[in-house]
């Protein structure tokens, strides 16, 4: 059974570079522009037509293989990769081969199985990406369309270090995560801006030798890179168990059906006939360059996660929340620090609660201002607001601005802290249940909350729900 | 010139000639679309431009706007570019008349013309033969005296070869002097815009005009335009190299016509020159079949219909819209490119290349200026001559392709007569001192017997 | 260096050209012909230490990341053998399935 099977797998992940502009022409990079309307003589493949090279892409490629740690060469070569299919115009893809930009580097993630993984990173280099091909559009026919054809990308290559699907997916997370926090790219697979191919073969546990790969392509979202993976692995262990052979193929992942098939008839492998492009020379990146690359990298998200924990006393799960999202771990710390000796802990669980569920249902929008939040905060901690009108100013300064105290006010909640109006609103509610204030004094303490309540009710939830606690236990120790 | 009427006169006088020369099928262009684009032109031109109302011929392998681009080929055959090489953009920027595209072996694939999808060119002089290539429709016209200069390419020598064959003159300028963009590669790290011409001056004003940097092509160097040398009095101070192996029998003639012109001559050699046509038959067509590899059908020019599917498409249309020596070299190249033959084959060569190429430097360094060597080894051979033997074909080369391996500036002015036949002698001069060799040139060029007109 | 038939149609398939039959014979001919011709160059011994040359700017040369399309004097739908509501149409990839990329 899958107990004596060791799955090993390794990914490819291409990642589409935050540019304006494509690699190697000036059109629009965009997502979703209507079909060949981002296209020029150079992204098209016409005859005369030469590329010119994007530095922002160069920058950011740079950028992210230092943020994964890699060793980036000062010289590489663009190289040209031959193959014929409809998206391709120009019959050959502009990548790099014998001299990439970057190698050697690692990646750190939670293994879902065995703690912290650290996945090895062969290679970063660029490329441009290809046009699409759709198949199901016209009958007999299939459409393409170039808009996407040049838009930069750059290739991840771990070596075959992943032991489950899930790991693979944990992986793809956590690189996510770094390249969003490094700003290179958006990393939205549903949009192709991450893309995901698949090495998967299997051995018998303690087998040093790796068994035949297949590559599993047409992932296209992170909960199916499980499913497919899984699939494949599954579909390995049965061959095998059955006597059979696992053949070298490619394979495209269904995810109506959750299977996979070849993606083609058997037909000889690739050969891609790499030769130096001579239409560009060397990649030369001085020193400055990468030096300034590393200097824009900001604070990546395992070093966030750490001084969090450390500086504002949280646990590592809330610190993992919180820097989930650079973003989010930006406005948290804004949020700390425009507060006057806000309580870090009170500001975590804000966020985490109502900023992020308002984030999500706002497309991700943090609509409470960071110096707001702050001031509300400090109302609840100073006794003005209750938590749960403070909750409900938060709705109303998300929707529609404005400064706390004076929403709170405008909407009548803030508390009344007056011993003496809330001792009014205590005596009223005991008066009004006898019968409780009977069975509290002969001990049942646990009514505590019930009279808390009525006050809260009485008082329209404008009582200071500690003083009238306070003021009760008096009265009931009475 | 700067009277719009004298422009208008030379765009009607243009055409009239180019008419009388379509006998030689040098012209592709239709006689009435040429016509009505001349004057268009002429009434638009720019009166300051440095070339205002000269006719310049284009070979069909550049981008225009005007006319049809279709390489020599039935796969491009009724191809219009939707933008204009570098190229062709300054020379209109200069006031000049683009004079209709000229005949071409397919994608600049051959020495002779011969390999034209649309018939070959007749030599001016003598219409059994070729007029060499694969800018041979280019050189025909200026030969003819249709237009006094035409925009060539050059991979092997396609510019230099059927200028000596024809009796013009053809430059070749360094690499990454003139803007390739625009141009339709063959072998990119060889290919360059040559200008044929009535004379060196005629030509070298046209390669001023369209030579300078260029964002748009990377390998196109950061320089300014090529400035005109003034023509020199002799050739007092140059030290003229003369390569052995470039002369197989006698060198005293050229040794003595030289040193009449006031030059020190010194003997060179150029040891790995028997090299360079086995290495230049790995490079290009490797690159050609790569930079060929987008011509399937699929996006723009001829697709052969009735396919069942996209592969069938591709390979039929590749297999009927490429002529047959387009096709050799395509398979030739993607041969020596595939694994398993791609270290023998196209590796050693670039290391041939670089030896070649240091053969050069060193003979310059030795103290020698420019380089003197016949074009070609023989004058305009007979149509049909070579085409049996694919490799024969190549040996049109053999003088040539040295200067494009190592991207040095050539040019080739006739310097006589064989048995009646237009033959050339170049100069090869050092990277981007192209000035140095065209004074050399304007030297030469006033001691040896002009061409007579077709 | 000869040639064989299969070899000049395995490169034919990789350069997606089609050879006819009748074509084969006098191609392989000449191909092995031309490769025997350019062997020549393995006369030279090999020079580990020499770099290849290519001529041209030693460094790539970048460009600014803005949008600044080149002008098409006119669109891919009149370049284009077919087109259709925006899209370039070859016909369907045969045994050659692949998923809308």
């Amino acid at each position: 059974m899958a107990g004596s099977w060791e799955t090993v797998i390794g990914l490819e992940t291409h990642v589409q570079l935050r540019t304006v502009s494509k690699m190697f022409c000036g059109c629009s990079a965009a997502f979703g522009a209507p079909p060949n309307t981002n296209v020029c003589p150079v992204c098209l493949g016409l005859p005369g037509a030469l590329p010119m090279a994007n530095g922002l892409a160069l920058q950011l490629a740079v950028r992210a293989a230092l943020a994964l740690g890699c060793t980036v060469h000062p010289r590489s070569v663009l190289a040209r990769k031959h193959y014929f299919y409809p998206d391709l115009p120009k019959g050959y893809q502009i990548s790099q081969f014998e001299q990439p930009l970057s190698t050697e580097g690692s990646l750190s993630y939670l293994s879902p199985d065995r703690g912290i993984a650290t996945a090895a990173i062969q290679r970063l280099h660029v490329e441009e990406d290809a046009g699409k091909s759709l198949h199901d559009r016209f009958p007999r026919q299939t459409a393409i369309d170039l808009n996407r054809c040049g838009v930069p990308l750059i290739e991840i290559v771990t070596g075959p270090d992943f032991r489950s699907p899930q790991e693979a997916r944990a992986y793809l997370l956590t690189l996510k995560q770094v390249l969003e926090y490094a700003g290179v790219s958006d990393c939205d697979m549903e949009k192709g801006s991450l893309r995901v191919d698949a090495n998967v073969s299997v051995r018998r546990v303690g087998q040093p030798e790796l068994g035949t790969k297949t590559e599993v392509k047409n992932i296209n979202s992170f909960a199916y890179v499980e499913k497919a993976l899984s699939v494949e692995r599954d579909r390995q262990i049965a061959l095998l168990e059955a006597g059979g052979k696992v053949e070298q193929q490619t394979l495209l992942y269904d995810s109506k059906t959750n299977a996979v098939r070849p993606q083609r008839a058997k037909e000889e492998s690739h050969d891609y006939r790499y030769f130096p492009d001579p239409d560009l020379p060397p990649l030369v990146l001085p020193e400055e360059f990468i030096a300034e690359q590393q200097g824009l990298l900001p604070e990546l998200p395992a070093k966030k996660r750490e001084r969090f924990v450390e500086k504002y006393a949280l646990s590592v799960t809330d610190a993992a929340v919180l820097t989930a999202d650079r973003a989010v771990a930006d406005y948290y710390e804004a949020v700390v620090h425009a507060g006057s000796g806000a309580d870090a802990k009170a500001a975590a669980n804000w966020v985490m609660t109502e900023v992020l569920a308002d984030a999500k249902d706002h497309g991700d929008g943090l609509r409470v201002p960071a110096g707001a939040l702050a001031n509300l905060i400090g109302l609840v901690r100073g006794g003005t607001l209750s938590h749960q009108a403070a909750k409900r100013v938060f709705s109303e300064v998300a929707d529609h601005g404005g400064e706390p105290r004076n929403v709170a006010e405008a909407l009548g909640l803030i508390q009344v802290a007056d011993a003496g109006v809330v001792t009014g609103w205590v005596s009223e509610v005991l008066s009004e249940h006898p019968t409780e204030v009977a069975r509290y004094k002969s001990g049942e303490t646990k009514l505590m909350p019930f009279f808390i309540g009525q006050v809260m009710k009485v008082s329209r939830g404008k009582a200071d729900p500690k003083l009238a606690q306070r003021v009760l236990e008096e009265k009931l120790a009475a | 010139m700067s009277d719009p009427r004298e422009a208008l006169a030379s765009a009607k006088a243009t055409a009239d000639r180019l008419v009388k020369a379509k006998r030689f099928n040098a012209c592709l262009t239709p006689v009435r679309e040429l016509r009505k684009a001349l004057v268009t032109q002429a009434q638009a031109a720019h009166p300051s431009g440095v070339l205002y109302g000269m006719p310049v011929a284009v070979k069909d392998n550049i981008c225009t706007l005007e006319f049809t681009t279709t390489c020599g080929s039935k796969i491009l055959e009724a191809y219009r570019s939707p933008y204009e090489a570098t190229a062709v953009a300054k020379l209109k920027a200069a006031g000049a008349l683009i004079a209709g595209k000229t005949n071409c072996d397919e994608f600049a694939m051959g020495s002779s013309t011969e390999h034209s999808a649309y018939g070959r060119t007749l030599h001016p002089f003598d219409k059994t033969r070729v007029p060499g290539g694969s800018s041979g429709g280019s050189a025909a016209l200026v030969a003819a005296g249709a237009v006094p200069a035409a925009l060539g390419s050059e991979t092997g020598g396609s510019v230099r070869q059927p200028a000596s064959l024809c009796g013009v003159v053809g430059i070749k300028p360094t690499y990454g002097r003139v803007s390739r963009w625009g141009l339709v590669a063959f072998g990119s790290s060889l290919d360059q815009i040559g200008v044929l011409g009535r004379s060196v001056h005629d030509a070298a004003r046209v390669l001023s005009v369209i030579s300078g940097r260029d964002p748009k092509d990377a390998t196109c160097e950061d320089r300014d335009p090529l400035r005109l040398p003034n023509v020199p009095e002799s050739l007092q101070g140059f030290v003229i190299g003369i390569p052995k192996e470039y002369f197989p029998a006698d060198l005293d003639p050229a040794v003595r016509l030289f040193k009449e012109l006031g030059a020190a001559v010194r003997e060179v050699a150029l040891p790995h020159t028997a090299y360079a046509v086995p290495t230049y038959y790995i490079l290009a067509p490797a690159e050609a079949s790569s930079n060929l590899a987008r011509y399937d059908g699929a996006r723009y020019g001829t697709r052969f219909d009735g396919s069942a599917d996209v592969r069938a498409l591709y390979r039929t249309t590749r297999g009927e819209g490429f002529g047959p020596e387009v096709r050799r070299r395509i398979l030739l190249g993607t041969y020596v490119l595939s694994s398993g033959y791609y270290d023998a084959y196209y590796r050693k060569a670039q290391q041939m290349r670089a030896l070649i190429a240091q053969d050069f430097r060193n003979a310059f360094d030795r103290g020698v200026d420019l380089l003197f060597t016949p074009t070609t080894p023989s004058p305009a051979f007979k149509a049909g001559e070579k085409l049996d033997d694919p490799v024969a074909m190549y040996l049109s080369d053999i003088f040539t392709v040295t200067a494009n391996l190592a991207g040095l500036p050539a040019i080739s002015i006739p310097i006589g007569r064989i048995k009646g036949l237009p033959i050339g002698g170049q100069f090869i001069g050092q990277a981007f001192l192209d000035d140095e060799m065209l004074e050399a040139a304007y030297a030469l060029e006033r001691v040896v017997p002009a061409t007579e007109e077709a | 260096m000869s040639v064989t038939h299969d070899e000049v149609l395995k490169i034919a398939r990789l350069a997606e050209l089609e050879v006819s039959e009748d074509a084969l014979p006098l191609l392989a001919e000449h191909m092995s012909r031309i490769l025997d011709y350019v062997a020549q160059i393995n006369a030279v011994p090999a020079s580990e230490g020499v770099k290849p040359f290519v001529p041209g700017p030693d460094a790539l040369r970048f460009r600014t990341d803005e949008v600044k399309p080149i002008p098409l004097a006119f669109g891919p739908e009149t370049l284009a053998p077919a087109f259709k509501d925006g899209f370039f149409l070859v016909p369907k990839l045969g045994a050659f399935e692949g998923a809308d990329s």
